[in-house]
């Protein structure tokens, strides 16, 4: 069995707290649909690519350790890169929890007559299983309404945890608009969203201008 | 490399405001992996993986970490990917701190290709970078190095070799 992305990822975006960051996969429907679903709100950075997702949702999860951090990626993604579950599974952030979208295709690069070319997932390939011999403590492979249910209360219902959650999802996506930007806009937006929340600076300030604007009697 | 080039290493970085240390040890700077992870200054995320240590930094940057990549110079082969995704595709800063191998001096047969590759890649990758050879340097080298990287917002590179690594 497999889930709707569109659906599920819906339900995803209502259980993700106000206070919560998100990084996600920024090429394809997936972020298409995330945007669409989550009005475009700042809290998600839709940056990462192939194989750096989960990579980036750890370093950010270290370095704000008391935000909650999600991660979406795709199997595509995950396979790609196959040591960020080493890595996850050795720092086993207690703030993160991937959701993987694995609709075990490539699903981005368009389909033929016979449909959308596999990935491996699609075979044998089982990247929740992969992740808990990575030593990720919390990981799940999700294929019905009833599973998601359990895994978003885990996730979001105060049990916390690292967690890998694999849903099984449907090839196909939601007719949404293709989102009009790039890494560097998305970037500078999340960025001054975290400085915003967390009330520090991230960016760097100029230090002929600091001086400048420090100094009252400079002309 | 040798100790009091480590030391000066471990200066340099917290001068230069960097306290979130990713990498994969190698046999030059093996020592500085040992140094960093034992000083709680530091947050050290030892990866299997060069790529991988470049999207965690990448990560850690965006919220608010200064970050250090420390490898041997085989490693940038590895990163090049994600430095290209990311940093060519976002601009996002990490320095990058390279062992030198196949630099005057080498031993190893099997650094000569690392020696050969690592410049023309860091310029194929728009990296300024500043190759060190004495230890004296270090320091100042690697707080230029994250003032450039914070400024431009894309990598910056010291490579290490010489008389950081040989005492003769």
């Amino acid at each position: 069995m497999a889930l709707d992305r569109y659906e599920w990822l819906g339900r995803l975006a209502a259980r993700v707290p106000d206070d919560a960051l998100v990084m996600s996969t920024y090429i394809g429907a997936v972020s298409f649909e995330w945007a669409d679903l989550t009005d475009e709100h700042p809290r998600t950075a839709h940056l990462g690519q192939m194989g750096d997702v989960i990579g980036m949702a750890v370093g950010l999860a270290l370095a704000l350790p008391h935000r909650l951090i999600v991660a979406l990626d795709g199997d595509g993604s995950v396979l790609m890169e196959l040591g960020q579950l080493v890595a996850m599974g050795q720092t086993r952030p207690e703030n993160l929890v991937v959701w993987v979208v694995d609709n075990g295709c490539y699903e981005s690069i368009g389909w033929n007559t016979d449909g959308p070319r596999p990935t491996a997932t699609a075979a044998s390939a089982d990247l929740a299983a992969m992740a808990a011999a990575s030593g990720v403590p919390h990981t799940a492979t999700v294929e019905t309404d009833t599973e998601l249910d359990a895994q978003l209360d885990a996730a979001f219902g105060g049990e916390g945890g690292c967690r890998f959650v694999c849903v099984r999802t449907t090839p196909g996506h939601a007719k949404v608009a293709p989102r009009q930007t790039d890494g560097f806009e998305d970037k500078y937006r999340f960025v001054r969203h975290v400085e915003r929340t967390e009330g520090r600076s991230i960016l760097h300030l100029a230090e002929q201008d600091r001086q400048l604007m420090a100094d009252p009697d400079s002309h | 490399m040798l100790d009091h080039a480590a030391q000066e290493a471990i200066t340099g970085l917290k001068e230069a405001g960097i306290d979130f240390v990713s990498g994969l040890p190698d046999g030059w700077q093996r020592n500085l992996h040992e140094l960093v992870e034992a000083d709680p200054f530091f947050e050290y995320v030892p990866v299997c993986n060069e790529g991988v240590g470049f999207s965690i930094c990448a990560g850690a940057w965006l919220g608010g970490k200064h970050t250090v990549l420390v490898m041997e110079n085989s490693g940038l082969r590895v990163a090049a990917e994600y430095i290209a995704r990311i940093s060519l595709g976002t601009g996002v800063p990490v320095v990058l701190m390279l062992s030198y191998r196949g630099d005057l001096g080498e031993t190893e047969h099997w650094g000569i290709p690392h020696g050969i590759v690592v410049e023309p890649l860091l310029d194929a990758l728009r990296i300024p970078y500043q190759i060190v050879r004495d230890p004296a340097l270090l320091r100042r080298a690697l707080r230029r190095a994250n003032r450039l990287a914070q400024a431009q917002l894309h990598p910056t590179a010291v490579l290490v070799s010489g008389d950081c690594i040989w005492e003769e």
